[in-house]
């Protein structure tokens, strides 16, 4: 199902969750809402299940408008930050509730209801527990129990807020892919609510970036990642070095030498040049002098756990993080202490902020 | 005994069957010790000793005293209106503290230390404030003569003087489970299809229940030993509006110490056998929770 979201505004007292909110959702993505805490991202989950009521905006469901339509009656799944299980009912009777509450003319025979909550708890891996109560399973295993209660309905959406926030690494890693796998089964419209950005690059078809209430940018990973909208998505997306330069006749200038940008460079003034920590090129340093084009700095410490190296180098007194491989790290012999040179593969430039 | 059970405290951990599980807490011995002597001194001796006292009228007399029928009635009066409280409170102590926790409203802290009054009002302050609201003469009590029945002096009045003292008991145990509860419960139901009515039914409820019995549970045995708030609006008619207490009350008067010893006995024989069986059903809905 398609969800058309229009002007969408909500406020909590003086605080503005969403300000005039926009978004097409197609039918059968799996669409993530990325942004920091305080970005309005939950507060629009919520309005779209009918949780929470826009203050004024429409959202409509294949073009229905569902302004009078009560969450009970919009079939949508909605998983929550803290699975918000049944404490006083088993595995199975969880997942059977929204089957058992039908109205009588639409609720299945208990036969029906019966084969198919087997046949989702055999999807989420936990049939072998369906006699347990929610306070004898482990946080993944409350997860995917609030996921097959809420597939049971058989939703047109799907919206999960926080999906995987109050899990461990490694069992949010698993889960992560096994939603993927279990998207590109069912295609259900998704929506699940994130703040971490590499789950949504990880897992999502497309990215909604939001800040303040606003939303920054849409895109698929690979087009927030590699060409965000503004230094607050580039910044968001992932570690980043900000360095302090100067926009001079259209050209990015760093300690006076140029700095090669992609996308526009902006009016002259003050600026501030965004490096992605594996953007910067480390190089040996010549017995005398600094070549051309480059930049001469000192590495000041050196992180070399894992595949990938991490070092701290001191830039004319500027912190810059760069990333490289063991391997490379090797071939250059740096220590800290030693001397490279600095240049950089891919950089963008935003104007200060005043 | 303190010697003792600070070794057994101490000694490095032994397999098998130990008195006390080894701890790191200190003063096992002396806590327990004074546990023992104070329930001793305050409950276990004063009982045992009424116990033995009843034993001593034989059986006969025992089973006569306890069998006559203004006695009978008089527990039939006691453990029914408490019972009959006990429910009432059940729904309207749980409307109370719904509205309670749910809802912000202007005066809602009054609301809230009104609830404790019953708590801290001598019970006879109450037993008149209500005698003088729900007599014939009364707001009330005159209300109800007009439409034909009586309030004060029946057990209608004394299932009244018992809702009032039983109240803070239900409010108060299911005040913090209501708190406590997930409002992304309740959202969770709604987003599954659930009405209001279900939501209640299927999910609040259950959820409240283990505290809902206790709260009933702790106005019962109140109410089942209230005596001061009854006895001004109960009128003690014999075989009427006779308590269980009262009769004590009136045997001890009447210099008949045996029979009021036979009907304490009785009495505290009865409440013995109500509390096992509210302690086996909190066990069983306890149990269904599986926390």
């Amino acid at each position: 199902m398609a969800i058309e979201i229009r002007n969408v505004e909500k406020t909590f007292g003086a605080f503005t969750a969403l300000g005039g909110v926009s978004l097409d959702v197609r039918s059968g993505e799996l669409l993530a809402l990325l942004g920091p805490s305080g970005s309005g991202k939950t507060t629009l989950l919520r309005i779209i299940a009918g949780l929470d009521h826009a203050d004024a905006g429409e959202v409509s469901f294949d073009g229905q408008d569902t302004r009078d339509r009560a969450a009970r009656d919009r079939k949508v799944g909605f998983v929550f930050q803290h699975y918000a299980l049944f404490r006083h009912m088993t595995v199975f009777d969880n997942v059977a509730f929204g089957l058992r509450v039908k109205k009588k003319a639409e609720r299945p025979a208990e036969m029906d209801i019966r084969r198919r909550v087997d046949q989702l708890l055999t999807m989420v891996q936990l049939s072998h527990l369906a006699t347990r109560y929610p306070s004898q399973l482990s946080g993944g295993q409350r997860q995917r129990v609030a996921l097959a209660r809420a597939l049971a309905i058989e939703p047109k959406v799907l919206l999960l807020d926080e999906p995987f926030g109050a899990l461990d690494a490694k069992v949010r890693k698993d889960l992560r892919k096994w939603l993927r796998h279990l998207h590109d089964d069912m295609h259900i419209t998704s929506i699940f609510v994130t703040h971490d950005q590499e789950e949504a690059l990880e897992l999502a078809d497309r990215v909604v970036v939001m800040n303040h209430g606003q939303i920054i940018q849409v895109g698929t990973p690979a087009e927030v990642y590699d060409h965000p909208a503004d230094s607050f998505v580039f910044d968001f997306l992932g570690g980043v070095n900000r360095l302090n330069g100067v926009i001079e006749a259209g050209v990015a200038r760093l300690d006076g030498k140029a700095v090669r940008v992609d996308g526009a460079v902006g009016a002259d003034g003050p600026a501030v040049i965004y490096v992605r920590p594996h953007q910067v090129e480390l190089g040996v340093a010549p017995a005398e002098g600094v070549p051309e084009g480059k930049w001469s700095a000192r590495v000041s410490s050196l992180h070399a756990a894992g595949p990938v190296a991490r070092l701290e180098l001191d830039l004319a007194g500027r912190a810059l993080e760069a990333q490289l491989s063991r391997d490379r790290l090797s071939d250059l012999a740096l220590e800290v202490g030693s001397w490279c040179t600095v240049d950089f593969r891919h950089a963008r430039v935003f104007p200060a902020k005043s | 005994m303190t010697a003792a059970a600070s070794t057994t405290a101490t000694k490095p951990a032994r397999r098998g069957w130990a008195f006390l599980a080894p701890t790191i807490l200190p003063g096992f011995g002396t806590a327990f010790g004074f546990t023992l002597a104070y329930l001793c001194l305050i409950v276990l001796i004063p009982l045992g000793h009424m116990a033995l006292r009843a034993a001593d009228v034989g059986w006969d007399r025992f089973w006569a005293i306890t069998l006559a029928p203004r006695v009978l009635h008089a527990f039939y009066i006691s453990f029914g209106c408490a019972l009959a409280a006990a429910l009432i409170n059940a729904v309207f102590g749980l409307v109370v503290a719904w509205v309670l926790v749910r809802y912000r409203f202007p005066g809602r802290r009054l609301i809230d230390a009104m609830v404790d009054l019953p708590f801290a009002l001598p019970t006879s302050v109450a037993g008149i404030a209500l005698t003088a609201i729900y007599a014939p003469n009364g707001w009330i009590g005159a209300l109800a003569k007009a439409a034909g029945f009586k309030i004060a002096f029946t057990p209608l009045g004394i299932v009244i003087a018992l809702v009032f003292v039983g109240m803070p008991f239900i409010v108060r145990t299911v005040e913090p489970v209501l708190q406590d509860l997930d409002a992304e419960v309740e959202e969770a139901a709604a987003s599954l299809g659930a009405t209001r009515w279900q939501t209640f039914t299927k999910v609040l409820l259950p959820a409240i229940l283990p505290a809902l019995i206790t709260g009933v549970a702790l106005a019962f045995a109140r109410g089942v030993g209230e005596y001061g708030s009854v006895i001004f609006i109960a009128g003690n008619i014999p075989a009427v509006s006779e308590i269980v207490p009262l009769l004590i009350v009136a045997r001890l008067e009447q210099y008949d110490y045996a029979g009021a010893t036979v009907i304490a006995t009785a009495m505290m024989g009865v409440s013995f056998l109500m509390l096992l069986g509210i302690n086996f059903l909190q066990r069983w809905t306890r149990s269904r929770h599986a926390r």
